[in-house]
C-alpha cells in the first residue's frame, strides 16, 4: 500500500542537512581567515596547490640565490681590496725603481731600497695567497689552496689553475668569482712571460748586489712594474664590473622575490574581505534557518489536543 | 436486539482503540528511520443468511482487520541504490583525503625543494664545510621524510585494509540476519504486527547491506529476499554472485594482492560495482599506485645523487662514494658520513678543488622536469586531482541520495500532522462509540422499566 505523506521525520533530516552545510561552509570561511589561507588541502584547488608549491620552490631558489651573490659580492669586495693593495705596493715600488734610476743613491741607498723591495716582495706574496672570508683562496682560481708556492730559491710560482668558477645568481646567469692569480700577476713583458713577484725580487736582487750598474737594472724594471701595474688595474676593473653587476642582480633579486610573493599572495592567501562578507552572509542564513526550523517545528497539532 | 446494539458499540470502542494503539505506535516511532508507518483495516461484520426465500442480514459492527504497512519498494530500491553509489565515492575519497594528508603533512615536496637549495647554495663556496655539512644534513633529513611518507602512506593503507576486513565481516553478518528473517517471514501471519515488524527489520538490513556493496534484491511471495551482490565480471544470466536465498547463505571472502582487492562468493571470484566496499577497493588500487610511485621518486632520488656522486671527486680529490643507498622510499639511507665526501668537483680534479661543474650537473639532474622535485608535484597533483573530482561527484550523488530518502519517506515516514488529526477522529470515533453503548443500555432499561 502507497500514499503520499509530508513525513516528519523527512522535515528534520532536511533541516539538519541544510543546517549543516551552512555550518560548514562557515567553518571553512572562519579557518581561511583565522590561517589566512585559501587552500588548506591540495584538493581544495590542486592546480592552485600545484602553483602554489612551484613559487615556493621559485622563494626557497630566489632565497639562495640571494645568498649566493651575497657571498660572491663579499669574496669580489674582498678581491678588489687585496687588488687594491697590489696597485698600492706596485705604485711604491715604482716610485722607489724610479728613483733608484734617476739619482745615484750609493750603497746604503740602495741597500734601503733593496730591503723595502723585498718587505713588497713579501706583502705581494701574502695579498697573493688571501683568504676570503670563508677560508678559501681568493686567487688560485677553483684549485685549493696556496694559489702561489714560493721555492727554496725565492721563486714564486703560481699553484692554481686558469679556471675562474662561476656562481648562478639567477636562472640562466652566472657570474665568475674574480680572477685567477695568473690573470693578476702573470704577463709578457718584450715578448718574455714574467711575473710581479720576478720583476719585484730581480729589482731588489739587483739593487742589493750591486753589480752592472743599478740605474740601468731599476730603468729595465720600469717596464715589468708598470706592466704589472696595467695588469692588476684591468683586474681591478674586471671585479669593478662584476660588484656592480652583482648589484644590479640583487635589486632583480629582490624585485623577483616581490613578484613571486605576490603572486603566491593572489593565489593562495585569502581575501580578508570578501570570505568575512561570505562569512556574514553565511551566518546570516545560519540564523535565520534556524530562527525558522524553531518557528516550524513548534508548529504541531499536538498542542490543539 | 439491544444486546446487538450493545455488541455493535463494543467493537465498534474495541476497534478505535486497536486504531488509536497503532497511531500511538507511529507517534513513537516518529524518529525510528527504520519505521514504516501502519494503518490498522476494518473492515464490516455483516451475519446474512437465507430462510426460504427470506433473506436475513444481522448487522454486528466491524472487525479489527490487518495492520498495514506503508511500503515502496522502488523508493527502498532508490534508497539502496543511491546509498551504494554514495557510499562507494565517499569511501574512496576518504581514504585518498587520508593519502594527501599523509603526503603533504609530511612536506616530502618541501623537503626536496630544501636539498635542492641547499646544494645550490655550494655554488657560491663549494669548499666551506658549514656548507657542506648543511648539504649533508639536508640529505639525512630528506631520507627520512621520504621513510616517514612511506610509513604514513602505509598506514593510510593498512587502515582502508582493516576496513575492508571490517566491512567483510559486517555483510557477513547482515546476510545471516536476513536469512533468519527470510525463515521467519514464512512462519509470520499475513496482515500482523509482528509480520510488519520483520519487514521493517528486513528493510532496514538490505539499507545497511547497500551501504557496503551494491546488491539486487528479488522479494518471493512471503516478503523474503533473494540476495546478489553486483559484481564485475557477473555469472552467466545474472548481474551478480548470489548472496542469500531463503536460508541459504554464502560467505563473503576478500583477499588483497598488492592493492587489488577480490572478492569472493562461494568459489567465485569478482570485483564489487558499487558500495563501500568498490569505494576501498579503487582507494587501495590507487594508493598502492601512490606507493609506487613514491618509491619511484625515491629510487630517482638515489640514483641521482649517486650517479652524480660516481661522476665525480671528493673534497680530498677522492673518487666520489654513493650519497644514498636503498632502492626505494622504505630503505632510502644517508651513507656519506662527511660533507668533505660530497663529490662536488668533476672526476679527476685536484684536492680542495672549487670547480663545481659536477655540482651544477647534480642540481640540474635534481631539478630537471623528469626528476624527483617535479615529480612528487605530480604525485600530488593527480591525487588532489582526483580527489577534487570525487568531491565534485560525491556532492551530486548526495544530492541523489536525499531526494530519494526524501521520496521514501514522503511514502513510508511518519506525519506527526496526520496521526494527529487521526487522533482527534479516533478519540471521537470511540466517544461515539461509547454512546452508542450507552444508547443501548437506555434502550433495555427503557424496555424493563415498562409495567
Amino acid at each position: 500500500m502507497t500514499s503520499v505523506g509530508n513525513s516528519t521525520g523527512a522535515f528534520y533530516e532536511r533541516s539538519l542537512s541544510q543546517m549543516g552545510a551552512l555550518r560548514v561552509a562557515l567553518e571553512t570561511y572562519q579557518t581561511q581567515i583565522a590561517t589566512g589561507e585559501r587552500i588548506m588541502r591540495g584538493s581544495d584547488d590542486p592546480v592552485g596547490a600545484s602553483r602554489l608549491r612551484a613559487l615556493t620552490r621559485l622563494e626557497v631558489r630566489g632565497a639562495t640565490e640571494e645568498e649566493n651573490a651575497a657571498r660572491l659580492a663579499q669574496d669580489l669586495t674582498e678581491g678588489a681590496e687585496q687588488i687594491g693593495g697590489v696597485v698600492e705596493l706596485l705604485q711604491r715600488a715604482r716610485e722607489l725603481a724610479v728613483a733608484a734610476a734617476n739619482d745615484p743613491t750609493g750603497e746604503n741607498g740602495r741597500a734601503a731600497i733593496a730591503d723595502e723591495l723585498e718587505q713588497m716582495s713579501d706583502e705581494l706574496f701574502a695579498r697573493s695567497n688571501s683568504r676570503s672570508i670563508t677560508g678559501a683562496p681568493l686567487f688560485a682560481g677553483t684549485a685549493g689552496s696556496p694559489a702561489f708556492i714560493r721555492d727554496a730559491g725565492g721563486n714564486v710560482s703560481y699553484n692554481g689553475n686558469g679556471q675562474n668558477g662561476s656562481v648562478p645568481v639567477v636562472p640562466g646567469t652566472e657570474i665568475e668569482r674574480g680572477v685567477t692569480g695568473e690573470q693578476l700577476f702573470e704577463f709578457d713583458v718584450a715578448g718574455t712571460p714574467t711575473s710581479t713577484f720576478a720583476v719585484i725580487s730581480d729589482l731588489a736582487a739587483a739593487m742589493r748586489s750591486g753589480t752592472g750598474d743599478p740605474a740601468v737594472a731599476a730603468q729595465d724594471a720600469i717596464a715589468g712594474i708598470d706592466a704589472a701595474l696595467d695588469n692588476a688595474s684591468r683586474s681591478q676593473t674586471v671585479i669593478g664590473t662584476r660588484l656592480a653587476w652583482v648589484e644590479a642582480i640583487q635589486q632583480d633579486q629582490q624585485s623577483r622575490a616581490i613578484n613571486v610573493a605576490e603572486k603566491r599572495s593572489d593565489i593562495g592567501d585569502t581575501d580578508i574581505a570578501d570570505t568575512i562578507v561570505r562569512l556574514q552572509q553565511t551566518l546570516t542564513a545560519l540564523e535565520a534557518s534556524q530562527a525558522s526550523f524553531t518557528r516550524v517545528s513548534s508548529l504541531t497539532l499536538f498542542n490543539a489536543l | 436486539m439491544s444486546t446487538s446494539i450493545l455488541n455493535i458499540g463494543r467493537t465498534g470502542a474495541a476497534a478505535a482503540r486497536a486504531s488509536i494503539e497503532l497511531t500511538a505506535q507511529n507517534i513513537a516511532n516518529a524518529t525510528n528511520p527504520d519505521y514504516t508507518r501502519r494503518r490498522m483495516e476494518q473492515t464490516e461484520l455483516v451475519g446474512t443468511g437465507r430462510i426460504e426465500a427470506q433473506h436475513r442480514s444481522t448487522l454486528n459492527g466491524v472487525r479489527i482487520g490487518d495492520v498495514q504497512r506503508f511500503d515502496s519498494e522502488f523508493g527502498q530500491r532508490q534508497v539502496r541504490s543511491s546509498t551504494s553509489d554514495l557510499a562507494r565515492t565517499e569511501t574512496e575519497m576518504r581514504a585518498l583525503g587520508d593519502a594527501e594528508l599523509a603526503l603533504e603533512e609530511t612536506r616530502l615536496y618541501e623537503k626536496l625543494v630544501d636539498f635542492e637549495a641547499s646544494l645550490t647554495l655550494l655554488e657560491s663556496d663549494p669548499t666551506d664545510p658549514a656548507l657542506r655539512t648543511g648539504a649533508l644534513e639536508t640529505a639525512r633529513q630528506l631520507s627520512q621524510v621520504f621513510q616517514s611518507a612511506e610509513f604514513a602512506l602505509g598506514n593510510t593503507r593498512a587502515l582502508v585494509e582493516d576496513e575492508l576486513t571490517l566491512g567483510v565481516s559486517e555483510i557477513n553478518a547482515t546476510v545471516s540476519e536476513l536469512s533468519r528473517l527470510n525463515v521467519e517471514l514464512v512462519t509470520a501471519r499475513e496482515g500482523s504486527s509482528g509480520r510488519a515488524a520483520l519487514l521493517d527489520a528486513r528493510d532496514a538490513a538490505l539499507r545497511d547491506l547497500s551501504g557496503e556493496v551494491g546488491i539486487d534484491v528479488e522479494f518471493d511471495q512471503f516478503g523474503g529476499v533473494e540476495v546478489r551482490i553486483l559484481s564485475n565480471p557477473p555469472p552467466p544470466g545474472e548481474n551478480g554472485v548470489l548472496l542469500v536465498s531463503g536460508s541459504n547463505v554464502s560467505q563473503l571472502t576478500a583477499s588483497q594482492n598488492s592493492g587489488l582487492v577480490t572478492l569472493n562468493v562461494a568459489g567465485t571470484n569478482f570485483t564489487a560495482v558499487s558500495g563501500a566496499m568498490a569505494g576501498r577497493s579503487a582507494a587501495l588500487a590507487d594508493i598502492a599506485g601512490r606507493q609506487t610511485e613514491l618509491d619511484a621518486i625515491a629510487n630517482s632520488t638515489i640514483s641521482r645523487a649517486n650517479a652524480a656522486q660516481a661522476a665525480g671527486s671528493a673534497l680530498d680529490g677522492s673518487p666520489g662514494q654513493p650519497l644514498f643507498s636503498g632502492t626505494g622510499a622504505s630503505d632510502i639511507a644517508l651513507v656519506l658520513g662527511d660533507g668533505a665526501g660530497l663529490a662536488l668537483a668533476p672526476a679527476g680534479a685536484p684536492a680542495g678543488s672549487r670547480d663545481t661543474s659536477n655540482l651544477g650537473n647534480l642540481i640540474a639532474a635534481f631539478g630537471a622536469d623528469d626528476g624527483p622535485i617535479a615529480a612528487k608535484d605530480r604525485l600530488l597533483l593527480s591525487l588532489s586531482s582526483r580527489i577534487s573530482g570525487l568531491g565534485t561527484t560525491r556532492d551530486g550523488l548526495e544530492i541523489i541520495k536525499q531526494s530519494a530518502e526524501a521520496n521514501l519517506l514522503a511514502e513510508t515516514g511518519v506525519d506527526l500532522d496526520a496521526e494527529a488529526t487521526e487522533l482527534i477522529r479516533l478519540q471521537q470515533a470511540f466517544e461515539s462509540n461509547s454512546r452508542v453503548m450507552q444508547v443501548a443500555t437506555g434502550l433495555f432499561d427503557t424496555i424493563l422499566g415498562l409495567r
